[in-house]
Parts: C-alpha cells; sequence; structure tokens
C-alpha cells in the first residue's frame, strides 16, 4: 500500500521533471539545475541521532557535546555537497541500445566521462526498475556502463527513463537525476516455438535466385580444398594468410536453403507466428544456413549470414508495426 | 541497497573506532565491557579472514539477553549515562558478531559516535581532547567508505575524511559560538552515584590527608582589578555544624537574609572557573556576594550552593570583601546547633575549656586565649598523624599532639563549644599559585584546609585558624610564592624554570580550555552577543549572527567544493597547439573532434597548402611531445616559443 503510493509519487515527480528538462541529447553534461537530492533512510535517522545529540548537549549545558554534534553536523552537510558534485558536470558521451528480443534484457551501453579533478564513485544508472550498474570514474577517465533493460512489446521503442544515481561519499544523502534519452531500441520477438525447421528448398534453385550477400561470408567449418570444389567456397582468407587450401562448409545444413513462411504457419495467431519465425531465424543464422523470409506484406530474400539474421528480425520486429 | 558488504578498510576503521572510543569511556564502563568488545572485534577479524558464517538468530537473541542482564546486574539500572554507556558499548560488541551489511556497519558507527557522546558529557579535560578527535576521525573515515562503490584504502578513507572534517570545523565554531544555549537543563539523567574527589561533604579528620596528595587544580581565579593580599586568600567551601565526636557534618542548610552581609573595605571583583565536585559548592574567596545567577542559593552560614552537583567545570563571576562584617543576630536554633558537642567524649577538653574560659575577661579573650595554647603547646604539623580513638580531641591536644589543618580546627571547635562560644568548621582552600602566563591564581587539591569560625556578640562571626598560628609557615610558604608575581613557584617546582614554565604553560591552556571552551554557556554568549550587538535584543543579534555565518560557510563550501567537478586545466603543451588551432580556424576549417593533429594537417593541405608548410614540422614536433619518448624541457620550450611564433606570423 505505502509501496504503491510511494511509486505513484515518484511517478509524477518524474512526469514533472520530464516536462521541466526536455529532451535530452547525446552527448550531455550534467548541470546542476537537473540534479535532486534527498536523504537516505541512513541519512534519516543520522539526522535524528544528531538532534538526539543537540538535545543532550544542550541539557547538559556541555560544550563539548555541542561541539561534537556540530562538527558532525558539518561533515554531513559536507557530504551532501560532495554528494552533489559526484553528478555534477558528469559527460555522458554516447548512448548505444543494440537490438533485444521482446521479454528478455536487452543491454545498453552507456560511455560516460568526468573532467573532474575528484574521482567519481558509486555512479550507478538503473533504467526503469531494472537491475543496477555501478562504476567509479578515476579524474579525467572515461567508463563504459553496460546497463540492462527489459522490453515487453516488439517493435521500435523509445528507450524509457534512465536514473542516474549516487549515494558517495557515506551513504547519507542521495543525488540523482533522470536521462531521456533520444536513443530508439529495436526489439524483435521473443524466439518462441517448438515447430521444425519447414522442408528445405531446393539448394540449386535457391542459389540462382539474387542473392544478397553481405559480402561477409561466416563458414561453419573448414575442410581441405579438392578438385571438384568451386572457385567461390574457398576460403580465400587463409589463403592469404599464407596458410592452405581450405573450402568453407556451412555446417550440417551446408547448401540447404529455408523458406520461412509466416502464411504456413497457421493455426496459430499472428504474435506466436512472429515468435516462432524467429525461432526459426535464430536457428538458420546459428546453422549458416540460407533462408528467406515471406510476410503478408514485406519479402526478405534469401541470403545468410549476421546481416541477413538482423534484417529478418526487423522485419518481425517490425511487422504491422510501422505506423508506430 | 544497503545489504552489500563494504570494503575492509572501512569495517577495519569503524572496529578501530568502536575500541578506541570504548577505551576512552572506560572510567565508567563495566570490567567485561572492554575485553567482550576486544573478543567480539577478534572473533570478527578472524571470521571475514576465514570467510566463516556468522552466528544465527538464535544466538544474537540470546547474546543481547545475556548482555542485558549483565548490565542489570552491574548496575541495577539501564539508565544513567554509566549504566547506558555500558549498554551501548555491549550491543556494539554483539552488533560486531553478526555485522555483514553497509546498514550493520552504519549502526555500528553511530553506537561509536554516541559512546563518544557519553565520553564528552562526562570528562572535559584538554588532554582528552585529542583521543575524542581521534575516534571522530576514525569513525568519520569509517563512514566515507560506506557510500557504496569500489573499495577505498584506509589511507584514502582517512584522508577524504579529514578534508572534510575540516570543511566542517568553521560550521562546528559557528554554531559553538551562536547557537542559543540554554541557561539550564530541562531533563536530568540520574546520576551515577560516583564521588568526584575534592572537598567532602563531611570531615573526618583524616580526610584531607588523601586531598593532599592530589595536584589537580581545584579553581582558577582571574582578578579584574588588583590581587587581595596573601593573608586574605580564604577560599570558602562546605560549612560543617554536626559533630558526632569523630566526624564534622554538613547542617541543612537556609536562604540567608539578604542583610547577612555588611560590605566595607576594599572589593575584588573576580571570575572563578570551578572544578567539577560532587557536593555543588561555588568555591569563593571569602567573603563573596553572592553571584547573579539562578540556581545558586546562598546560606546563611555563606555558603554557595548549587542545586545540581558540578558534573563539569563552572565559572562564576562574584566580587569579595574580605573585611565585611558579618554581624547578623545568631538565632537561637543556630546557636544551639553551633554549641552542640557530645557529652559523652572528650572529658579533658571540656576541663580545658572551662579552665580557659574562668580565667579569660570575656568571649574574645578566650578565643585569644584558646589560640596562644596551639601556638605554645608544642604542636607539630604533620600530614601523617596517629590515629586516634574514640576521645579523638582529648589525643590530640594531650597525648599526640600532631595533625594538620583537619586536626586543628576540629580540635578548636570543639574547644570553644566547649567554652560556650558559638563556632563551626570551615573546609576549603586557602592560598594559590599565581600563573604568570595565563595571569590567574590555580588553587589545587593540595592546598584544601579546614579553619574555623566563632561567633562573638556584637562582633558576628569571625575567622579563626588555629592551623596558622601551630605552624605560621605552612601558610607562609604559599604566601612567599603569591607575593611574587613574577613567577618564582613555591617548592613544588623548584629547581627548574623551564619546568615551570612549560608547567605553567599548560595550566594556562587548560585554564583558557576550561573557561572559553567547556565554559562557554548562556551567560558567555550573551557577552558575545552584546559584544557583537546593537543594544540589548540578545536574541535577535544571536540569531543574525547565526544565519549569516551559516549562509557564508555554504557559500564557502559549495565554492571550495567546485573543483571537485570542474574541468581539469589543460597543460601548457595543450594550450599552446590550442592557441594554433584558434589561429588555423580563421583561415581553414576547424578540426573535427576525432580527427587527430596529423589527420588535420593532411585536410587543410588539401585546401591550403601554403599554410601548411610551417604547420606539419610543428604538429609533428606536438605529436612527439605529447606521446613520444620523455624528452629534455628544452624541446618542449622550443615547441612553446614556435607555437607563439606561429600564432603572430603563419597565418596570414
Amino acid at each position: 500500500m505505502l509501496a504503491a503510493l510511494r511509486l505513484r509519487a515518484v511517478e509524477r515527480i518524474a512526469r514533472w521533471a520530464r516536462k521541466r528538462q526536455g529532451e535530452d541529447g547525446v552527448p550531455l553534461t550534467l548541470r546542476a539545475r537537473r540534479l535532486y537530492i534527498l536523504p537516505t533512510r541512513a541519512g534519516y535517522t543520522a539526522g535524528a541521532l544528531l538532534f538526539v545529540m543537540l538535545i543532550a548537549g544542550l541539557n547538559y549545558t556541555n560544550s563539548l557535546a555541542l561541539l561534537l554534534t556540530f562538527i558532525l553536523a558539518g561533515f554531513v552537510l559536507v557530504g551532501m555537497h560532495e554528494c552533489q558534485r559526484s553528478l555534477q558536470g558528469l559527460e555522458l558521451l554516447s548512448a548505444q541500445a543494440p537490438d533485444c528480443y521482446a521479454g528478455l534484457d536487452g543491454t545498453l551501453e552507456l560511455r560516460f566521462a568526468s573532467a573532474a579533478r575528484a574521482p567519481r564513485r558509486a555512479l550507478t544508472v538503473r533504467a526503469g526498475s531494472g537491475p543496477v550498474a555501478t562504476f567509479d570514474l578515476a579524474p579525467g577517465a572515461q567508463a563504459s556502463v553496460q546497463v540492462s533493460h527489459r522490453c515487453a512489446l516488439r517493435g521500435r521503442h523509445r528507450l524509457g527513463r534512465l536514473e542516474l544515481a549516487t549515494t558517495a561519499p557515506f551513504g547519507l544523502f542521495r543525488c540523482w537525476t533522470w536521462l531521456h534519452l533520444p536513443v530508439e531500441v529495436m526489439v524483435y520477438p521473443r524466439p518462441l516455438g517448438t515447430r521444425p525447421l519447414p522442408p528445405a528448398a531446393d539448394g540449386r534453385t535457391a542459389r540462382v535466385a539474387p542473392s544478397v550477400s553481405s559480402g561477409e561470408e561466416e563458414w561453419a567449418s573448414l575442410r581441405a580444398y579438392q578438385p571438384s570444389d568451386s572457385p567461390r567456397s574457398i576460403a580465400w582468407k587463409t589463403v592469404a594468410r599464407g596458410g592452405p587450401f581450405m573450402v568453407g562448409q556451412y555446417a550440417g545444413s551446408a547448401g540447404r536453403d529455408y523458406r520461412l513462411s509466416f502464411s504456413g504457419l497457421e493455426l496459430l495467431d499472428t504474435e506466436a507466428r512472429l515468435s516462432q519465425l524467429c525461432a526459426w531465424a535464430d536457428e538458420c543464422a546459428r546453422v549458416g544456413a540460407r533462408c528467406a523470409l515471406d510476410l503478408p506484406e514485406v519479402q526478405v530474400p534469401w541470403g545468410h549470414g549476421a546481416h541477413h539474421r538482423t534484417r529478418l528480425l526487423r522485419a518481425l520486429a517490425l511487422y504491422r508495426k510501422a505506423a508506430q | 541497497m544497503n545489504d552489500h558488504a563494504p570494503g575492509r578498510a572501512s569495517t577495519g576503521l569503524a572496529a578501530a573506532a568502536l575500541l578506541v572510543t570504548a577505551a576512552v569511556n572506560w572510567h565508567h564502563l563495566a570490567w567485561w565491557c572492554l575485553p567482550l568488545l576486544v573478543i567480539a572485534s577478534a572473533w570478527h577479524t578472524r571470521a571475514v579472514m576465514r570467510a566463516d558464517t556468522l552466528p544465527g538468530r538464535g544466538a544474537r537473541v540470546g547474546l543481547t539477553l545475556i548482555i542485558t542482564c549483565g548490565v542489570l546486574l552491574s548496575y541495577r539500572t539501564l539508565n544513567g549515562l554509566a549504566a547506558g554507556a555500558t549498554l551501548l558499548a555491549a550491543m556494539s560488541a554483539a552488533k560486531l558478531f553478526e555485522a555483514r551489511t553497509v546498514r550493520d556497519w552504519q549502526v555500528l558507527n553511530g553506537a561509536t559516535l554516541f559512546l563518544l557522546l557519553a565520553a564528552c558529557l562526562d570528562r572535559q579535560q584538554l588532554w582528552r581532547l585529542p583521543i575524542y578527535g581521534l575516534c571522530l576521525w576514525l569513525s568519520a573515515s569509517s563512514l566515507r567508505g560506506l557510500g557504496g562503490g569500489a573499495p577505498l584504502s584506509v589511507s584514502i578513507l582517512l584522508r577524504e575524511s579529514s578534508r572534510q572534517l575540516l570543511y566542517a570545523a568553521p560550521l562546528a565554531a559557528i554554531l559553538f559560538l551562536f547557537f542559543p544555549r540554554l541557561p539550564g537543563a530541562f531533563w536530568a539523567l540520574p546520576g551515577d552515584g560516583s564521588a568526584i574527589t575534592g572537598l567532602g561533604e563531611e570531615m573526618t579528620p583524616g580526610d584531607i590527608a588523601r586531598l593532599v596528595e592530589s595536584d589537580e587544580p581545584a579553581l582558577r581565579v582571574r582578578f579584574f582589578g588588583a590581587l587581595p593580599p596573601a593573608r586574605e586568600r580564604y577560599w570558602r567551601g562546605p560549612v560543617l555544624h554536626d559533630f558526632d565526636g569523630a566526624t564534622w557534618r554538613r547542617h541543612r542548610a537556609t536562604a540567608a537574609p539578604a542583610t547577612a552581609l555588611q560590605l566595607r573595605g576594599p572589593s575584588y571583583p573576580y571570575s572563578a572557573t570551578i572544578e567539577a565536585n560532587a557536593h555543588g559548592t561555588v568555591i569563593a574567596l571569602e567573603m563573596s556576594t553572592p553571584p547573579a545567577v539562578p540556581g545558586v542559593m546562598y546560606t546563611d552560614d555563606f555558603q554557595m550552593l548549587s542545586r545540581r552537583p558540578f558534573n563539569q567545570a563552572q565559572s562564576y563571576e562574584l566580587t569579595a570583601y574580605p573585611q565585611a562584617l558579618r554581624r547578623e543576630e545568631l538565632t537561637a536554633d543556630t546557636r544551639e546547633i553551633d554549641l552542640a558537642l557530645p557529652a559523652d567524649r572528650n572529658p579533658r577538653t571540656r576541663d580545658l575549656a572551662r579552665r580557659l574560659r574562668a580565667s579569660a575577661s570575656d568571649e574574645a579573650a578566650y578565643v585569644a586565649a584558646a589560640l596562644k595554647f596551639f601556638e605554645r603547646g608544642g604542636f607539630e604539623y604533620t600530614l601523617t598523624p596517629q590515629r586516634l580513638g574514640r576521645h579523638s580531641i582529648d589525643e590530640l591536644l594531650f597525648s599526640t599532639r600532631q595533625g594538620f589543618c583537619g586536626h586543628y580546627a576540629s580540635a578548636f571547635v570543639a574547644l570553644m563549644r566547649a567554652g560556650g562560644v558559638p563556632s563551626r568548621v570551615v573546609t576549603g582552600y586557602q592560598g594559590g599559585e599565581w600563573n604568570p602566563i595565563g595571569h590567574y591564581l590555580i588553587v589545587r587539591q593540595s592546598d584544601a584546609h579546614a579553619w574555623a569560625e566563632v561567633w562573638l556578640a556584637g562582633r558576628g562571626w569571625l575567622r579563626a585558624d588555629p592551623t596558622a598560628v601551630v605552624s605560621p609557615q605552612r601558610l607562609s610558604r604559599e604566601m612567599l610564592a603569591f607575593d611574587d608575581d613574577t613567577g618564582r613557584e613555591g617548592d613544588r617546582l623548584r629547581g627548574s624554570r623551564w619546568l615551570a614554565t612549560v608547567l605553567q604553560s599548560w595550566d594556562a591552556l587548560n585554564a583558557w580550555w576550561q573557561d572559553d571552551i567547556v565554559g562557554f554557556n548562556f551567560t558567555r554568549q550573551q557577552k558575545v552577543a552584546d559584544w557583537l550587538g546593537f543594544g540589548d535584543r540578545d536574541w535577535q543579534t544571536l540569531a543574525i549572527a547565526l544565519g549569516a555565518g551559516m549562509a557564508a560557510w555554504l557559500l564557502w563550501i559549495a565554492w571550495s567544493l567546485r573543483r571537485l567537478s570542474q574541468k581539469m586545466r589543460p597543460d601548457a603543451l595543450a594550450r599552446a597547439w590550442t592557441r594554433i588551432e584558434m589561429s588555423l580556424a580563421r583561415a581553414g576549417p576547424a578540426r573535427a573532434p576525432h580527427e587527430g593533429v596529423l589527420a588535420y594537417c593532411e585536410r587543410l593541405g588539401l585546401t591550403n597548402p601554403s599554410m601548411v608548410g610551417a604547420l606539419t614540422p610543428l604538429a609533428r614536433q606536438y605529436v612527439r611531445l605529447r606521446f613520444g619518448p620523455p624528452t629534455g624541457a628544452g624541446e618542449l620550450e622550443d615547441f612553446l616559443l614556435r607555437a607563439r611564433r606561429f600564432g603572430r606570423h603563419d597565418v596570414d
């Protein structure tokens, strides 16, 4: 109950902050205006402790006790300033979000730099209610931080609110800021489905089809050259390095081609079909098979390799989502 | 968020702070408390080193119960400073057995700071200050390690926390001066019943011998004008009326009428800082007018009694009139109290009194004859007299004939009472030592003294000091030291001027500490407000000073901490190159952020070949200086010179 209220209040404040801060650009330098600071629970306890000390000192008109209280109060206040200073002036150099699957953790890669003279410690970044990534920055250093985030739905999404916070130097105060970065994440359908790959198409006819080769051939394994092998399948890179003549092979399914068809998956709803297609596309990429994708409005031609996989998955992610 | 384990540097510092702070409190902790803490720390260290598991919930609850019972057994209460401190220290020891997370260690640091507070409330001597400071420093350093992030080393924690404490010091000073103080206590912890050494509430001749051993200061006195003559330096403490044959005790005090003291003669305004004492008597130069402080009662036997014992040094401003008359009428009650003697004791003393009284014409002559008896009776002043039996005064006067001030004052008063002269024993101090560095008089516990007061019709109460006639040198020793205000010390320090100066400086420092820091209270704060103020609205002045001081401190902190987030200033090499680029930017495209210096030169060469002729060697030199192996200082100088010239001539 209390937690729910708290969450609602935080959401409201965050919306207000979003309105007053506006959209962020990258690179970004944190200014004092957008830093918020509050005592932590330990900080409130420390405040109560100081109050008791003050009352004791006043009651006994004991100067030494009061002196102790006052110097501790100063110590805490200096710490508060230091806490805010460990975020102020921090630079965000870049933010990149590789594609991810719906319902699974994706990774957001942030690169921070600090030009300050003092180290910045115990910095934490968090996307939504995901896990916290912690990092320290030495004076003048840069650091890459990987933050996991989770998207429930496939499609192209704007990255949600990020929270960058610190409790340095002693955990009595927490200074934070909210980042609203112009980063879009491509979220693939969740790779689910137990159906086996559709029957392989005829390899030779497939090879005649215009192959959209990404230019980087991916071999699952190499074997020694035999006179009957096509020169196209020779691993020229190995030869260039001074190695023997080798021939690339697509493991297990070498020469097999699959046509991944939406309409072939009857009895399933749209999302389940997309999930199955997604799982197949991953499977094809894993074994190095060539494949093509047929969606009702979109066709992805034959191809193989990592780039081809990305094309397939993006097509699946954006299927009937283009309007969004 | 606080459930991860902190770094070892931080926990080690917290344990050290706890141990030192508990050790500082050893005088009021139960005997078993410190060993328990040491064992707990050792156990914790071992468990951490060997990555053992910490005890379970049952063991912890059991330990807590045992500790609570232990404190109850030791003190019969959980209330009060000593019991509270013991409970806190013991519970901290228990917490050490289960301390794991950041929150646990934050709690332990809180306990340490509370123990430090208990020590501050209890003892305020100057020599303790560095130890208290050490406790604070260790605990603060430990706290700094609990903020999260990568564990830091002990030296970094100590360095950063000392910087933070130094930043905090001015605020502490401002708050200390201007934070409103209260005139008195509004709530009292029960006292712990332990007496503080000093004058007793009662006197069995023999008590004062123990006091003589102590060189502790009893009070320090600053005179605003002239010093009273040495023979007048009697510092009045508890006055004793009731005698049971062995022990003199106080009588219930009643407040004095305002007219009791008839002031005359020279006056000596002074301020006295009185060290902690258990009986709450304001030790004052005879005869001082009462201080204008609430909570001090002026009694009919001219004592100044505070309502509460002094747990810490107190300062009073008083004025003494050594020649004032105490000519009030003796009430029947008082006469009865001050003539009472146990009937079944000291028969020979009664005989002597009867004989002397019969041969004296009046009471004044009787007092004089008694003093003469002490002067001529062959008495010896010694600090180690023989023990006295049931008829203690008879034995002193007629057989042992040796004793110190307590013996003689006691015997003299008994003699007076036996002769029908109302009299009483006054305890206090006599003399004092002049501190030429601090310009004050220090009266030590070893100056403790006892003398008598007799009441004569028409003349009131008069001081009679039998010890002075038995052993004039007992008093003259101090008098020699007194009358020489240039720093010649008494026989305590004979032989070493250097040592004397050091000791006097130390004492002067202590006096300053006691007067101006420990003794800083409501009254003194009002004085500060007066000194700053504009008129009589003291609290407003204080509030303004407090607000302004805090605002100034906050600005100062914000300004000094700004450098933490400020960018580092580029070095001379980078500045020189930036200047070159700025002059190039006027003529051509600027360097892109991703572009190296040499690549930039190449790109410029495509459009402005004329410019690059001078620039490329300079860029090569810059790259060599920046990224190449170390070179002599000469090359850097050369580059800087050429860079300056480049800015002036080569870009057109």
